[in-house]
């Protein structure tokens, strides 16, 4: 926890967010370069594989990203500090992102493989059903009333919500499947050709750079918001509501107190 | 090339989910320091009152 804390600050910092930000650029202008016109098309599907360096590094990273928001949640459930609850949020608003594009990425790659856009397939599914637990987390977060109590629910929906990530992972094992089974997670060498597998590595660490990038420019947007809104509660919740700039609850100060 | 559109439209909508992402999160920044600016300028007002 400690160890991801200290990984959190380091990314945070103006210099690192910088860096993350160029290399996301040139590491997607090259997985785009290298995914379209450098690697031959599969020997079965020809073209269309072409979707694997964005579709797999997608899912990868709304893992890694669910993840995120488990430890998170976890370490807010034993510690109380906001500062977990703001990177769970962080956290779980980019994996939603990734899992948009992941189902988007895979339904586009369906349509000419498979002769559907959606099938009712576990993994399919069970993408469909984590995507819609973690959509509820972030609505969770905009009715709670008090940012103590939101952070508790939240947080326990970030661990329980969780528990559908390895059921999404090994779904194409469990169950009769459309969806292929893992091709480089798995005992013994990857199934994949080396020139496919390098491009694949390459789009893997610019897709963990990405998130990394969007997380320390997400917690900084965090760390703002709350400091507005922690403003509003302290010196005046009208003169922030009739600027319009922030959303604050009509509970929240009132003229008497201006 | 076969299905070339499927994929084109993979790779422009990866892009532009990653960029409109960017963009949301630039714009929510720009809100949250105007509004603290906002504040900020109020209180200074406030404190020059007699």
């Amino acid at each position: 926890m400690r160890f991801l804390y200290r990984a959190l600050t380091v990314v945070g910092s103006y210099r690192a967010q910088r860096v993350m930000g160029i290399a996301t650029l040139a590491g997607l202008v090259v997985t785009t370069a290298v995914g379209l016109f450098v690697v031959p098309p599969d020997a079965v599907q020809g073209d269309v594989a072409r979707l694997l360096y964005v579709h797999v590094p997608a899912a990868w990273v709304m893992f890694l990203a669910f993840g995120v928001t488990f430890l998170a949640s976890a370490a807010y459930l034993k510690t109380g500090r906001m500062q977990w609850d703001r990177v769970a949020a962080a956290s779980a608003e980019i994996g939603v992102l990734f899992c948009v594009l992941t189902l988007v990425l895979g339904s586009l790659w369906g349509r000419p493989v498979w002769g559907t856009w959606w099938t009712w397939d576990p993994r399919l599914t069970t993408t469909a059903v984590l995507l819609l637990v973690y959509i509820g987390y972030l609505s969770l977060r905009k009715v709670a009333d008090s940012p103590a109590r939101r952070a508790r629910w939240s947080a326990v929906i970030g661990v329980i919500g969780y528990i559908d990530v390895p059921i999404v992972h090994y779904s194409v094992v469990w169950w009769r499947s459309l969806h292929q089974g893992a091709t480089v997670l798995r005992l013994g060498s990857p199934t994949i050709a080396a020139s496919m597998l390098a491009t694949l590595m390459f789009a893997f660490v610019t897709f963990s750079v990405a998130y990394g990038y969007l997380m320390a420019v997400r917690l900084r947007v965090g760390r703002l918001e709350d400091r507005s809104t922690g403003t509003v509660s302290a010196v005046s919740a009208p003169r922030a509501r009739r600027i319009g700039t922030a959303e604050v609850p009509a509970s929240v100060g009132s003229d008497s107190h201006a | 090339m076969r299905d070339v559109g499927y994929v084109a439209t993979g790779y422009s909508l990866t892009l532009a989910g990653l960029a409109g992402y960017r963009y949301y999160l630039a714009r929510r920044a720009r809100k949250a320091r105007r509004f603290i600016d906002a504040l900020s300028q109020r209180a200074r007002e406030g404190r020059r009152r007699p």
